[in-house]
Parts: C-alpha cells; sequence; structure tokens
C-alpha cells in the first residue's frame, strides 16, 4: 500500500496535528550522537528463553469474568454482541 | 501510643476519611469489598487464628490497576464506565497475603502526565500544601499514603511517576528493577518501562509490600524469580563503600538553588561517615527526557490503539465504522494522551522511524551500557528526584515541553530498568536511590542508612 496517510488517520483522531513540544523532543533525538550502530545489536532486550515460553493452552474464563466481559461490550444487536467488521479500504 | 482496635474499625475510619476526598484522590471507593475483607478478618482474630503480616491493612490502588468487578477508568473518559474482567497479579497476591483495598486512586489519564492534573475526576492537591500538585502520575496514590489515608498505596511507574509524587508529598516510593513485579493487569503505558511501584511512610512497609508482589508469574513473560529481601540483610550497610551522583544533574541550570544546596549538604554528610562519593557523567538532561519520551509515545501508540470503542469503552456512533473509531477516540482521549498518540504514531511511521524512533533505541542501550559501566565504580547512585519543587495546579498543563523536561532525573533510571527509590529526605522532593539491575535489596538497604544518616 502506497498510500499515504497523516498522523490523524493513523491515531483514528479527528484533526490531529504533530505538535510543537513534541517535535522539539524528536529534534533532540536527532541530532543526538549515538555509539551504537545497531539498535538491535545489543544485551538489552527482555528476550524470553525458548526453553521458559510459557504452555499454549486455553484457560476457561470464570463465568464472572464472561459477565463483566459481556457487561463491558458497548454495542449489542438482537442478543449478539456487535464486533468490528473488516474495513475494506 | 498503642491503641487495640478492629480491623472494621480500622478500615471504617479509612474509608469516612476518603469518602470526603478532600484531595481528589478518589476515583472508585471500594466501601462493600473492603467491609467484607475487614469482618473475615476479625473473625479470623476471634478464632484466635494466626494471621499474616498483610492480613487487615488497608491499601489504596492506582485506577490502572485491574481488580474484578471493580471500575478501571485510568482516569479517563473512554473507560469511565469499564469494569475490571479479572485482577491484576500484584492485587491477586496483596489479597491474598490478606491486604484490604479501599479505594481505586486519582492519577494522570493513562498514566500520561507529571502533575495528576489530566484526568477527568479533578487535579489531585498535595498532602502538604493544597494549591500545589501531588505529582504524577500517581498523585492520588502519594497522596492518600500521605495523608495517612492508605497505609500504603499502589502506584504505576514507567518515567518517574511513583518517585515523583512520592518524592512531592514526602513519602517512600519504589519503581522495582523492571520484571521483578508481573505487570499483568495493569494498563499498559509503555510496555518496556512498565514497573509496578509500592509506595509507603517506611522503608520496613517498601520492603514487605515488594516481597508480596513479586515473583515470576507466566501472564507476564518479562517477569523473573527474585529472592525474598529480608530485613536483617538491609539493616546493616557496611557493604556499601562507594556512592554516585550525576555532575551534570548538579550543575544543570534547571535545578533549584536551594535543592542543589541541599542535595550537595547531603553528600557532605555521607562522606562524613566514610564512604567514598564519585562524580559521574551522564547524559544530558534534554537527551534522556527525549529518548525517554520518543520511545514511550511510541509505545502508548501501540498500546492505546485498542481503545475504539468495540470491546470496551465509550463509544460514540458515527456514519461509519471507521468515522466511529475517530470520534470516539477525538472525543474520550484528552488533550495529553492525544499528544503522545498522535507523537508516537509520527515516530513509528515510515521516513521517520530510522531517524528517531531506532536512534531512540539506539541510545537507550548507550544509556544502559553508561549504567553498567557506573556500577562497576560505585554501589548506588544518588539524585534529587526533581529539579524543582512542585507547580501550582494549573501551570503545568500550559507547557507541556517544561512538564517533559521536569521528568529529567526520573526517566533515566526507567530507560535503564533499575531499582530506583524515592526517600523523603535530603532535598525538599527527596533524594532517589539507584543501584545496578536486580538488586532491590541494596536500594533498600541504603536507603536504612540514609534514615539514620541525613
Amino acid at each position: 500500500m502506497s498510500k499515504i496517510m497523516t498522523v490523524d488517520v493513523l491515531s483514528s483522531i479527528k484533526g490531529a496535528q504533530p505538535s510543537e513540544a513534541v517535535n522539539r523532543l524528536f529534534e533532540v533525538i536527532k541530532n543526538a550522537n549515538s555509539t551504537t550502530n545497531n539498535a538491535f545489536n545489543n544485551n538489552h532486550n527482555n528476550c524470553v528463553s525458548l526453553n521458559d515460553l510459557r504452555a499454549d493452552e486455553v484457560i476457561e474464563s470464570s463465568t464472572t469474568e464472561k459477565q463483566i466481559i459481556i457487561e463491558n461490550f458497548p454495542k449489542e444487536k438482537n442478543g449478539y454482541l456487535v464486533v468490528s467488521k473488516v474495513i475494506e479500504d | 501510643m498503642n491503641k487495640e482496635i478492629t480491623c472494621t474499625d480500622l478500615v471504617q475510619e479509612k474509608l469516612a476519611l476518603l469518602k470526603q476526598n478532600t484531595h481528589q484522590t478518589v476515583n472508585t471507593l471500594l466501601n462493600d469489598l473492603a467491609i467484607d475483607l475487614a469482618t473475615k478478618v476479625d473473625a479470623k482474630i476471634a478464632k484466635g487464628e494466626t494471621i499474616g503480616l498483610l492480613e487487615g491493612i488497608p491499601f489504596g490502588i492506582k485506577d490502572v490497576y485491574m481488580l474484578q468487578g471493580t471500575y478501571t477508568t485510568a482516569s479517563s473518559a473512554l473507560l469511565k464506565k469499564y469494569k475490571s474482567a479479572y485482577t491484576a497479579t500484584a492485587i491477586q497476591k496483596l489479597l491474598d497475603a490478606g491486604a484490604i483495598p479501599l479505594v481505586k486512586e486519582n492519577c494522570d489519564s493513562f498514566g500520561h502526565g507529571s502533575s495528576s492534573e489530566n484526568t477527568i475526576f479533578g487535579a489531585v492537591k498535595n498532602a502538604i500544601n493544597p494549591e500545589l500538585v501531588g505529582g504524577g502520575s500517581s498523585g492520588g496514590s502519594a497522596v492518600n499514603v500521605a495523608k495517612d489515608y492508605t497505609v500504603f498505596s499502589i502506584g504505576g511507574d514507567t518515567g518517574g511517576s511513583v518517585r515523583q509524587p512520592a518524592g512531592y508529598n514526602c513519602v517512600y516510593g519504589l519503581k522495582p528493577t523492571y520484571g521483578r513485579i508481573s505487570r499483568f493487569g495493569l494498563m499498559a503505558y509503555a510496555s518496556s518501562t512498565d514497573c509496578v511501584g509500592p509506595i509507603a511512610k517506611s522503608v520496613e512497609d517498601i520492603r514487605i509490600v515488594l516481597n508480596a508482589m513479586s515473583g515470576k508469574d507466566n501472564k507476564d513473560q518479562t517477569t523473573y524469580a527474585s529472592a525474598e529481601i529480608e530485613n536483617k540483610n538491609i539493616s546493616n550497610s557496611e557493604s556499601i563503600k562507594t556512592v554516585g551522583y550525576f555532575k551534570n544533574f548538579i550543575d544543570s541550570e534547571a535545578i533549584d538553588a536551594q535543592v542543589k544546596s541541599d542535595f550537595l549538604a547531603s553528600i557532605e554528610k555521607i562522606k562524613a561517615k566514610g564512604i567514598e562519593v564519585k562524580a559521574l557523567d551522564f547524559f544530558k538532561s534534554d537527551t534522556l527526557v527525549s529518548t525517554y519520551y520518543t520511545l514511550a509515545m511510541a509505545e502508548t501508540a501501540s498500546n492505546l490503539s485498542r481503545l475504539d470503542g468495540t470491546n470496551y469503552g465509550n463509544r460514540i456512533e458515527a456514519e461509519t465504522l471507521k468515522e466511529t473509531y475517530a470520534v470516539t477516540r477525538s472525543e474520550n482521549f484528552s488533550e495529553e494522551t492525544k499528544r503522545r498518540i498522535v507523537g508516537g504514531n509520527q515516530v513509528l511511521s515510515q521516513g521517520f522511524s530510522d531517524e528517531i524512533y531506532l536512534k531512540g533505541l539506539a541510545l537507550r542501550d548507550d544509556i544502559s551500557e553508561n549504567f553498567e559501566n557506573d556500577f562497576a565504580a560505585v554501589d548506588v547512585i544518588l539524585s534529587p528526584v526533581t529539579p524543582n519543587t512542585p507547580p501550582k495546579i494549573g501551570d503545568s498543563l500550559k507547557d507541556p515541553l517544561a512538564m517533559y523536561l521536569s521528568d529529567a532525573y526520573t526517566v533515566g533510571f526507567s530507560l535503564g530498568q533499575l531499582p530506583t527509590l524515592t526517600v523523603p529526605q535530603g532535598t525538599a522532593t527527596g533524594l532517589q536511590i539507584s543501584a545496578a539491575k536486580n538488586n532491590d535489596e541494596l536500594v533498600l538497604k541504603f536507603a536504612n542508612f540514609l534514615k539514620d544518616t541525613i
């Protein structure tokens, strides 16, 4: 997709514009000197070891939890909860 | 003074104080739940059963933690009616230990702020001078502890949000090593620096609450197993030989003259105890602040993208689905939250990500490396918590850049994922003690030493 998206579209916030205060922070970053050439070539990431991955299992939610999730749903139609549909464009 | 009081009476006393909401610290009062739990503790005592250290102790919860069946609003309009479906691991551990939750506490919306003014529940008032801000983002939590409305409170610290309000209200506030306490059930702001942090009036209370919440949790894969910190291991500071401080923090033009002279006086007292003090070089404040905010904004833009009024949230209908998302988010997010989401999407977008986001990550690595070198030379690093005393309510919102820069002394330790504790001593807004990763014990040990030294 080559379409250019503006920040208001990217952020789903109507009329959003970059702010002067935040742009000034970015200017500092652009002008800063970093000794590290590759941000991903480092030892500071919080990686999980393959041996330590959690089990891939389905855990049934409690009845209370399910009930609250339903309560939190903003929209209901004919007894069904309305979830998002695929955006075509 | 020793006074015998039932747990129910104690809880009712605290609830009555909180109900008045004198400092706008209360988002939801957990009246029925607290009384119910207190009654059970009293019954246990009446039966002669042994009770744990935290059993019956009333505490507060920043309103970004899930506690099943309670509103968790993040002080935002979007989640004003959102009810937690489950309970955060850290909070569940406190409940299991018998502690009693009294209140969901006011804070900056989604943790976005340093003053607890960015909230739909009204600005939190400082515990010492109510004309000043309570600090943020965990302002309500720090003020409740300072006013004795709660015995301890659980805040959240992403860039200083526990340590700065603790400093502003003269209480202790700990940001543990990243990963020591599970973030499961903490509403995500910037996942790579988000930490669960206790606020209390003593080092001992911090130790007890920290121990109760720590540990590996398979619901948060960044957590690690940690040993319990025992009181006897933090009561003697003989192992601490060298203390460092960052020269540029103190030489900065932005620091208040009194904060500076008080900090240097504290350093002299430490030296007088025979501890070697080293002045260290560090990154410029604007680099620290910019690196932190760049990464935090990128992460919050991603984390908050799920808030579109579909599965939860205050949905506002519009003509199309996309319009519904946009109107829901535009109307319900605060100006500060919108500023950070937009900033985050700017740095993550093509053309900007290499120049800003990846550079920010590289700078973060440099900062971490700097810390590693420092802790080869010193045992702990001492810093002021803030360059200045708390601003008046209303002043911070006018100048976001000034607010970002006021976090200069706290954000570096967040980027380094280091354990850092605010102690209510040394300067008007306290001192921060930092140690190498996973060395939370040393931080508490030095806090005990400072208690007797300054």
